[in-house]
């Protein structure tokens, strides 16, 4: 559940950008940085090392406005993705409200996207995590290179929770918008009173 | 699984906060003082109009203090339960209040560590309870109802630009 701070009207939710090494989740938040309205948000942080990999995390907060008296603000992290960075993939998920898996489409890297997506739902079992609580959407990224998998066989490898399943090419921005909506749309409804 | 807790700070709580961080500020000689959870996300400031980012500082933090208790498993300490950054004007403590809970105070090389580290013990036992109590209630759920998942839902679908607009 969202950090809600009653005396300064105002709850904060936090979503993690999750998947294998080099799949797309910083140039996901890099977009979303560029797009969106300055005054909706604050500084783009990134942890990375000289190669440009994500070391420990990227993060951005962006701000909804005021919803029925609510300051509602969502704080967007991504993790690393490199498979030795797994301690570092387990801190950035504590408190997470809402997971993106950002699913690289090509044939080629098919291993490393199911040893991601394992990894993520061992790392949020040992955190106690019931993911009926969290908002879960999967991102098929890089749907415009070629040699990749079809929506449905993807679908079936990463997808258990029957999750919704954007398309994308986060390069050039499409679907980028519509996966954060969808998982900005998912932890809300998921938080509140049912 | 059990259902995780969250965090809801009512308006008693957050007055009785800010209080202690005033108080705690004042007495230890600091620049500010700022409570942020552990999941990366501000809560309070003291003085409550800071001039620093704030939600930049929260998420920093957060992911130090956690790479920290990490470090002591790695070398089979049970915990590190502070973090201390010296800097050449500043310095920046952080410590556990609670378990989503870290305390951050910056002070100058006028004030004294040991001083610090006195009155900010002496503040953690004050502000242990009100966060305990925080993190049981069930308070925000009056709030964040369907009514607040609907309007919300709507400001999504105008808050973004649209797709390669």
């Amino acid at each position: 559940m969202a950090l809600i701070n009653l005396a300064a009207r105002e709850i904060n939710y936090k979503i993690v950008y999750y998947g294998c090494g080099l799949c797309g989740k910083t140039t996901n938040i890099q977009y979303i940085h560029r797009r969106v309205n300055p005054n909706a948000r604050g500084r783009l942080v990134s942890i990375a090392t000289e190669e440009e990999r994500t070391l420990y995390f990227d993060f951005l907060p962006l701000s909804l406005g005021t919803v029925k008296g609510l300051r509602t603000r969502f704080h967007l992290y991504t993790v690393p993705g490199q498979s030795f960075y797994n301690a570092s993939r387990k801190l950035v998920l504590q408190g997470v409200d809402g997971v993106v898996f950002v699913a690289d489409s090509q044939i080629s890297r098919l291993d490393e996207n199911v040893d991601s997506y394992l990894n993520l739902w061992d790392n949020l079992r040992e955190q106690d995590e019931d993911p009926a609580d969290l908002g879960v959407v999967l991102q098929m990224n890089k749907r415009d290179l070629g040699s990749i998998f079809s929506v449905t066989d993807l679908t079936e490898l990463l997808n258990h929770t029957g999750s919704p399943v954007i398309e994308a090419c986060a390069l050039t921005g499409v679907g980028v918008f519509e996966t954060l909506k969808t998982v900005c749309k998912q932890v809300i409804a998921k938080s509140s009173r049912s | 699984m059990a259902r995780r807790k969250g965090l809801v700070i009512n308006d008693d709580q957050m007055q009785m906060i800010d209080g202690v961080l005033a108080k705690l500020q004042r007495v230890a000689g600091s620049n500010f003082v700022a409570l942020v959870s552990t999941s990366g996300q501000p809560i309070t400031t003291a003085p409550p109009d800071v001039d620093a980012d704030t939600l930049s500082l929260a998420a920093l933090a957060a992911g130090s203090f956690a790479a920290t208790r990490q470090l002591a498993e790695v070398l089979n300490e049970r915990e590190f339960t502070l973090l201390f950054h010296e800097g050449r004007d500043t310095n920046l403590h952080v410590m556990q209040v609670t378990d989503q809970i870290l305390l951050l105070i910056t002070f100058g090389h006028e004030t004294q560590v040991g001083r610090v580290r006195l009155y900010t013990s002496r503040a953690l036992e004050v502000l242990k309870p009100i966060f305990e109590d925080a993190e049981d209630s069930t308070e925000g759920e009056s709030f964040v109802d369907k009514e607040y998942s609907g309007e919300a839902g709507s400001a999504i679908d105008d808050w973004l630009p649209k797709e390669n607009a």
